[in-house]
């Protein structure tokens, strides 16, 4: 295979690994309790004369009740997958926990033992073998390449990918500092809870399954968003430079895309769907066209956007969208859909992959 | 033909060096490299499993920090080059063999040539920790597909929740601050060695192997009652079971100060069939073989 940007495994190859991976199922767990933009805005501390809702096009998120935290929403997601699927929880061999917040009993984070673990118990998938990745919002995509390597190889069959965030708590914090729209928090007030889970298992004879995943940090711009524990005040804080974050994917994504067209001998226009990480609506809008504008040409139909209903949901967002157009019946069987994580680190990665019949009847009215 | 592992490199922090997990990991990541006679660029994957850094970083991965630090491929994508992909792998102290398995099956499948697997703990600092109980260590070792090579042969896991919570890593707000807390039970040790003896023991019968034909264990947490509990629950006299002395409280880098000290000592090149246990929280634990040593040539 000739070198590529990307660390990047493709589907089907004549190498070591001959078998391909499927979504077999994809579930989610949102919070009931909404928080409009306008009313989050009329709770911070300063007078930001920042109009949130126009800037990004997020008119509301879903935000963790009090008996809700990171376990509560990957668990309920991790079910919600499991009801949909035909695997039972003691199928799973593997299970990946990918959530940035570790937070379980309200806001306490539990760094040992790992949040895989309590997923995996609360479930009853008993006989998965079970770790946590953290790569910020390309997490969930990061467990997706890692559990479809060890199926491509034969090591297991199927495994469960899965992330609960809470993180609108940030928001809260947030709203205490920020002043102005060049605030470091401002992309803080853009974040929703909600938790997502996907089953990948081994794709049968003549199913294309994921045909290409491909990943890679672009380190140098390392530092351009970072979160830790709040000092003085329960849950986080994150700073990020946005801006930068955008100018620098926009300018990378096209020469990584193309690598993930030309391995699939595919051009744009063959895409059905794009599922950007979810930052906000203008930001997605903009960066695909540039993207496209790069690549001269553009997928079948507008890039997919959730953040106006439930904000930047950080690593589940590819599956919260998924699910979605799942639901509405938008996403169908054939279409080539193409999940396009951006992450802090920086964190550029793409998973490509065919919907199959069997996902596809496992949504709307009767699921 | 199989993943090779080369000599880890360790760091620790003195008294007059700054105790920096990030830094540690920096060090050791950069002589492992060197060790393993590659430049920084060949590292195609990088993944850090070290859990207690400074300021309690949520985000990014500090694998993208330290990729960045050791300047692995770091610039923009652009024609005619290629990049590597950092990210974290949280598995308590079972984090290093975890990355060796993830690691393995991507040199498995022709995906990558070179991965570095790097662990790294110490005090977070500013006040964040109480009574850090862990000794500031950091440690790499690159993994590498080798023709004709021998190494890491088959992966065994269990879990064990039903053992409640014997050790217990939280960050929760106490007194108007955010405050790191680490907390475990005096028999932890003790029960982990009996799990990771069984977990260990299957997967010698999945390799139709016996304990008398393991040369070397290398395992860790390295506290004495883990590995007396390991060597009495397995079969495998003590004699063979590699102790570091004062290394005891060194938490996710533990494997690989095994490892290095085994290489150092030559122990590593004269055992033909090594074990490599380990085990953290949950229980999580975890067991691999290695095979040291060059095919037969048919």
């Amino acid at each position: 295979m000739p070198r590529t940007w990307l660390m990047m495994e493709k589907s089907p190859s004549a190498g070591r690994a001959a078998c391909a991976a499927r979504f077999e199922s994809v579930g989610r767990c949102l919070p009931t309790r909404r928080l409009a933009t306008q009313e989050l805005m009329a709770s911070t501390r300063h007078r930001t004369r920042v109009d949130l809702e126009r800037l990004t096009g997020i008119h509301e998120r879903r935000v963790a009740g009090e008996d809700e935290d990171s376990l509560s929403l990957a668990a309920g997601a991790a079910a919600d997958c499991l009801r949909r699927s035909r695997h039972r929880a003691d199928d799973l061999q593997m299970l990946v926990s990918c959530s940035i917040t570790k937070y379980r009993g309200g806001l306490e984070t539990w760094l040992e033992p790992p949040m895989s673990l309590a997923v995996a118990q609360q479930v009853g998938a008993t006989r998965a073998m079970t770790f946590d990745i953290s790569n910020a919002c390309a997490g969930m995509l990061t467990g997706v390449f890692v559990l479809a390597n060890h199926i491509r190889r034969g090591e297991i069959d199927c495994g469960m990918v899965v992330s609960g965030e809470y993180i609108s708590q940030l928001g809260r914090n947030a709203a205490k500092h920020v002043r102005n729209i060049m605030s470091p928090e401002l992309a803080s007030l853009t974040l929703g809870d909600a938790g997502a889970a996907a089953i990948i298992e081994r794709a049968p004879e003549g199913v294309a399954g994921i045909s290409v995943a491909g990943f890679t940090t672009v380190s140098e711009h390392s530092r351009l968003c970072l979160a830790y524990p709040a000092r003085h005040d329960p849950g986080a804080r994150m700073f990020t430079k946005s801006r930068a974050i955008q100018r620098i994917a926009i300018a990378d994504t096209p020469l990584l895309l193309q690598e993930v067209l030309d391995a699939a001998g595919l051009a744009m226009s063959d895409i059905d769907w794009i599922i950007p990480h979810q930052t906000s609506a203008r930001a997605i809008r903009k960066g695909m066209k540039d993207i496209c504008g790069v690549l001269g040409g553009v997928p079948r139909n507008d890039a997919v956007v959730t953040v106006d209903q439930y904000g930047n949901t950080a690593s589940t967002t590819h599956c919260v969208a998924l699910v979605e157009e799942l639901e509405a019946g938008r996403v169908r069987a054939g279409d080539r859909v193409a999940l396009l994580a951006l992450a802090s680190g920086l964190e550029i990665g793409v998973i490509l992959f065919t919907v199959d019949d069997e996902l596809v009847s496992r949504y709307g009215d009767d699921a | 033909m199989a993943t090779t592992l080369d000599r880890p490199a360790v760091v620790t922090g003195r008294r007059t060096v700054h105790r920096s997990a990030r830094k540690m990991a920096d060090r050791a990541s950069r002589a492992a490299i060197e060790q393993a006679g590659l430049k920084s660029g060949d590292i195609d994957l990088l993944v850090n499993v070290g859990l207690y850094h400074e300021r309690n970083l949520g985000e990014p991965a500090l694998a993208a920090l330290i990729q960045e630090d050791v300047g692995i491929n770091p610039e923009d994508p652009h024609a005619g080059g290629h990049g590597s992909f950092s990210f974290d792998i949280a598995n308590g102290g079972c984090g290093v063999l975890t990355a060796l398995q993830v690691a393995d099956g991507f040199l498995q499948s022709g995906v990558i040539e070179h991965a570095l697997v790097v662990a790294s703990d110490a005090d977070p600092r500013h006040g964040l920790a109480t009574g850090f109980p862990f000794s500031p260590t950091g440690a790499a070792v690159v993994c590498s597909w080798q023709e004709g090579a021998i190494g890491l042969a088959g992966f065994r896991w269990e879990t064990a929740p039903e053992e409640g919570y014997p050790f217990r890593s939280r960050v929760s707000f106490e007194h108007g601050r955010n405050v790191l807390r680490i907390e475990k039970d005096a028999d932890f040790d003790s029960r982990a060695a009996a799990w990771a003896a069984k977990t260990a023991t299957s997967l010698l019968a999945d390799r139709d192997m016996r304990p008398a034909d393991v040369d070397l264990v290398i395992a860790s947490p390295l506290t004495p009652a883990f590995l007396e509990g390991l060597s009495a629950h397995v079969g495998i006299g003590l004699e063979r079971v590699l102790v570091v002395e004062g290394a005891e409280h060194v938490h996710t880098a533990a494997l690989l100060v095994a490892l290095a000290s085994a290489a150092e000592q030559g122990r590593l090149r004269d055992a033909r069939r090594a074990l490599l246990v380990s085990a953290g929280a949950g229980m999580v634990v975890g067991a691999a073989v290695l095979v040291h040593g060059r095919e037969v040539e048919t």
